[in-house]
């Protein structure tokens, strides 16, 4: 841990600044909540672009899939919020395992073919209403419980379970990179056969990847589901459930570590705050278009401007 | 039942026209510049909204193809300068890079027109027109023999003329080409101008027999690769015959089952094919991994 004062800054600011600051504006905080949800999807979406070298355009699938088990899980069968939540997880590597054999495929094949599954689990969802509620979605979904006294149902309380998962997982993810597997994912993205040749293999590691992705959007499509307590296929399934992570990602660098979270805040924030105010519809229109510059003029993200000069904790 | 089985395979067949000139744009894109174009669906919408913008001022939706074919070709030109800007992880970048060109198209065509469904009102194209026991709109009829003819253009172009064979020549071996004085470049322009013309050809069929809406776009796309999966990479009939394929499916799965499934029947043929003739049913090419 080589810097340790902007991960302690980072940890005052997000547990004791902003909820101290801000803790009573329910509108910014459920901004906020809002934004750190995408931020999670983004991380586990630029988890699988930086180590497992794919592009997935059906993250989508992921995040819908975690928020249905988990409502499901609890307005049917009556398990409690926070252990649905890393099944909800699991329900998501489920659906990643019946996407493995798409593993085979490479490059564009492989971003359209986990957008064909995104549209079919979309579709499931709709019309299998025996179990999923068809187009009427899930009403009623429980919040957040209380835990000894502090209650976690209001914004704060989401807050900070979606702060602390963020921070998790994007522990996790640094754990991965620094381990052996991670240095056999680099060298991966290099050359593939060659990786292969010196004894990786490659699928497996792939596959692993594919996974731990799917989990971490999964937990946040559940955390989401017990924030609004409403779901519905068109609105679970959604497509911005990936347009808005791979902007925030591309937007702060997704070969970084919290650079998609930062960018999520970001674009998100400016979305509902500035975009929608003056473009009520059509305000994705602005994200295309940043997608689009950052891709020309910056690929490798706002954040890398700032890592240059030195101690950017977001790239260690 | 045989009869309604009889239909649904020749409205399949029908449909399945519009869908190759779909498949064949997406495939001459990838053949050349190795892109595969996320936006290449909502070119085809934008295609398809203005023949409605045409219809809505009282003129027939044929009237929109002129107009469709400057918008959609000047649409994809601009996409090639774009996405030939890229220098660093080409095949990554240009993936996000033509995905966020779609949210830009459809949120553009969501602002213009609002995000209501629309179809043809001209009673003309929607007349039925019955051969024996089937039935079709003439619409429906009057696209799929102008896409043949395209098909049939398309493969003059490809065999016969210098650009045309250039395109197949960048195609199979870029390095090759440059040698020869082509201009890989300048290929990969042209290429992306053929696929505008033959987007903007689909989407206007689409509209004189179908329904639009601003999130199409992408189901587009999808079909459209979904259809270079079945065919392999190459060909023209091929491809014509994948896009039959799929036409057939959907239109089988909604009458033996419902409409609601009719995607889910595309997305079962791809995965079967996916699986059990990873190189598609008609090509050779190495894909896998």
């Amino acid at each position: 841990m080589k810097h340790k004062a902007p991960l302690l800054l980072l940890l005052a600011v997000g547990y004791g600044a902003v909820p101290l600051l801000l803790g009573a504006n329910n509108y910014v905080m459920s901004m906020i909540v809002a934004a750190l949800v995408i931020g999670g999807v983004a991380l586990s979406w630029a988890l699988l672009g930086n180590l497992g070298g794919m592009v997935s355009f059906g993250h989508s699938a992921f995040f819908g899939i975690g928020a249905y088990v988990s409502a499901l899980l609890t307005v049917k069968l009556h398990v409690p919020v926070l252990a649905a939540l890393p099944l909800a997880g699991l329900g998501a590597v489920a659906a990643s395992v019946v996407m493995l054999p798409v593993l085979r495929l490479r490059g564009p094949y492989f971003a359209l073919a986990i957008l064909a599954y995104a549209h079919i689990f979309r579709i499931l969802a709709t019309e299998w209403s025996s179990v999923t509620g068809g187009a009427g979605g899930v009403a009623g979904i429980p919040s957040f419980p209380t835990v000894s006294g502090f209650d976690f149902g209001n914004k704060l309380g989401a807050y900070l379970i979606a702060l602390t998962l963020v921070l998790l997982f994007a522990w996790v993810y640094a754990r991965i990179r620094a381990s052996y597997y991670g240095i056999a994912l680099r060298a991966m993205h290099d050359s593939e056969d060659a990786t292969r040749v010196v004894g990786v293999d490659s699928t497996l590691l792939k596959a692993a990847m594919l996974m731990v992705s799917a989990f971490i959007a999964g937990v946040f499509g559940a955390v989401n589901a017990h924030y609004i307590n409403f779901l519905e296929p068109d609105y679970a399934f959604n497509a911005s459930w990936v347009t808005l992570p791979i902007v925030a990602a591309i937007f702060g660098g997704y070969r970084t570590i919290l650079g998609p979270v930062a960018g999520a805040l970001v674009v998100y924030l400016a979305d509902q705050l500035i975009f929608k105010t003056y473009m009520p519809t059509g305000h994705q229109l602005v994200l295309g278009v940043l997608l689009v510059l950052m891709i020309v003029l910056r690929p490798a993200g706002l954040l890398s401007l700032f890592a240059k000069k030195g101690g950017a904790h977001a790239g260690a | 039942m045989t009869e309604l089985i009889l239909q649904a395979l020749y409205s399949g067949l029908l449909q399945g026209g519009s869908y190759a000139l779909i498949a064949l744009g997406l495939a001459l894109v990838f053949g050349t510049m190795k892109v595969i174009n996320l936006a290449h669906g909502e070119l085809v919408l934008l295609a398809a909204y203005i023949a409605y913008q045409v219809e809505s001022k009282g003129f027939g939706p044929m009237f929109a193809i002129p107009i469709a074919l400057v918008v959609v070709c000047l649409a994809a030109v601009s996409v090639y300068f774009i996405v030939s800007r890229i220098k660093q992880d080409r095949e990554i970048n240009s993936l996000i890079l033509t995905y966020g060109i779609g949210v830009i198209l459809t949120n553009l065509i969501l602002l213009v027109w609002h995000a209501d469904v629309r179809s043809t009102s001209s009673t003309w194209l929607q007349e039925a027109f019955v051969v024996g026991p089937l039935y079709s709109m003439r619409s429906e009829l009057i696209f799929f023999v102008v896409s043949i003819v395209l098909m049939a253009g398309l493969w003059w172009w490809l065999s016969k003329s210098w650009y045309g064979r250039a395109v197949r020549a960048v195609s199979s071996n870029r390095d090759a080409a440059k040698l020869m004085g082509i201009d890989p470049g300048k290929t990969e322009l042209v290429s992306f101008i053929v696929a505008g013309v033959l987007a903007a050809f689909a989407g206007v069929a689409l509209f004189s027999y179908g329904v639009i809406q601003p999130a199409y776009g992408g189901a587009l796309t999808v079909k459209a690769f979904i259809i270079t999966v079945l065919a392999g990479v190459g060909s023209i009939p091929g491809v014509l015959l994948g896009a039959v394929l799929l036409g057939v499916a959907e239109a089988l799965t909604v009458t033996l089952a419902s409409s609601a499934l009719q995607e889910l029947a595309g997305m079962g043929l791809f995965l079967l094919v996916l699986f059990v003739m990873p190189n598609g049913l008609f090509g050779a090419a190495r894909r896998r991994g």
